[in-house]
């Protein structure tokens, strides 16, 4: 499989940040939803100290995943009504936002409640505000929640409209983000 | 002659003990402390604390301090640190609302500066404290700086779960800056 992307799929590259950055929204949602209900001991410090890194990890590979994808042609889509091309841009764009900015607001009230900050525990990362902040600590705090149950929403459409290519349209859309070389193009040709 | 030299010194003697009293303006002092969390340092103060300062640095031997800390008034600018300290796996303030320190000794170091020898009572345990003391005077007023390093395991904060050095540390700067006035 090529790293750059071509006409028809996408490439190592490519297809490496998508599906790392894939699991770690699944681990962090997980770990997010279940770190606020745990009592106050030391593990409850260590289990958001793992929040707080791998949220910052995904911010680090979104920026050089858009980096990447801003010097790559783009796979041509599969025939489809202008809506659905428009839909899946506009999804698409939802979800590069949201993977920016669910770790920045998390970053946000991080800093605004005057915590800690230390990249599994090796590297100091600075604070966006001058100590504490309360108004901007509650903001910041709903937007993170906000912003969680929109990216939420937004995977469920990603996800469906993979599968309704995949098992529907019968078509290349999800075979695409796929690494199997002898996969067959079920449409045309998959290089 | 006898008589005379009495009631020069029973003259004398009140004035000898108020002369070195000093009242401390709480508007400009602080009591502050640097610890460690998650490997990055905190700093915190308690805002309420009340002090007796009896101290001229020409008669270390009558100099005495005496400090009173209301715990509750920790404040170490995080919302969630500062709803846990006075917790019972911390401060315990339930229990221990209150810390005291009290001089027993002054001595003059070899290098000049003063050490303060004396017993911290905090969250039921006494510990033995020296504190360096800095003391300057201009005109009526002075101001004072001491500073120690407590072990905050010493003192049962944060044990049990908490008593991991690696996630809080177990060193404490401590620092007391006093503004002074007769």
């Amino acid at each position: 499989m090529p790293l750059r992307n071509t006409d028809t799929r996408w490439g190592g590259v490519a297809q490496t940040f998508h599906w790392l950055i894939a699991i770690l929204i699944l681990a962090q949602g997980a770990i997010g939803l279940t770190m606020v209900d745990l009592g106050m001991t030391p593990t409850k410090v260590k289990v958001f100290a793992l929040h707080k890194s791998i949220g910052l990890t995904v911010l680090a590979l979104a920026l050089l995943r858009l980096a990447w994808r801003l010097t790559q042609r783009v796979p041509r889509d599969p025939p489809m009504p202008r809506w659905q091309h428009i839909a899946a841009r506009v999804s698409h764009v939802l979800l590069y936002v949201l993977i920016l900015a669910l770790p920045l607001s998390g970053w946000l009230f991080n800093s605004a409640a005057n915590f800690p900050l230390e990249w599994f525990g090796v590297v100091h990362v600075p604070s966006l505000t001058q100590g504490l902040d309360p108004t901007l600590k509650t903001w910041s705090l709903r937007a993170h929640v906000v912003l969680f149950w929109i990216l939420i929403g937004a995977l469920t459409v990603h996800v469906a409209a993979a599968l309704w290519h995949h098992f529907v349209r019968r078509d290349d859309v999800l075979l695409r983000m796929l690494p199997d070389e002898g996969r067959k193009s079920r449409t045309g040709v998959l290089r | 002659m006898k008589r005379m030299a009495v009631a020069a010194l029973m003259l004398a003697l009140p004035f000898a003990a108020f002369a070195q009293q000093w009242k401390v303006d709480f508007a400009h002092s602080a009591l502050t402390f640097t610890g460690t969390y998650q490997g990055e340092r905190f700093e915190g103060r308690f805002k309420r604390f009340d002090a007796k300062i009896d101290y001229d640095p020409a008669q270390l031997a009558s100099a005495k301090f005496d400090v009173t800390i209301d715990i509750a008034s920790v404040d170490t600018a995080n919302a969630e640190r500062d709803q846990a300290l006075p917790g019972k796996d911390f401060f315990d303030i339930a229990q221990f609302p209150r810390a005291h320190f009290v001089t027993t000794r002054f001595r003059k170091a070899a290098n000049g500066e003063v050490v303060a020898s004396g017993t911290l009572s905090l969250r039921g345990v006494a510990q033995p404290v020296t504190l360096a003391v800095k003391f300057s005077q201009a005109g009526n007023g002075a101001t004072l700086d001491v500073d120690t390093t407590l072990k905050r395991l010493d003192f049962g904060i944060g044990s049990g779960d908490w008593a991991d050095t690696s996630m809080i540390g177990n060193d404490v700067a401590v620092h007391g800056h006093l503004t002074l006035t007769r």
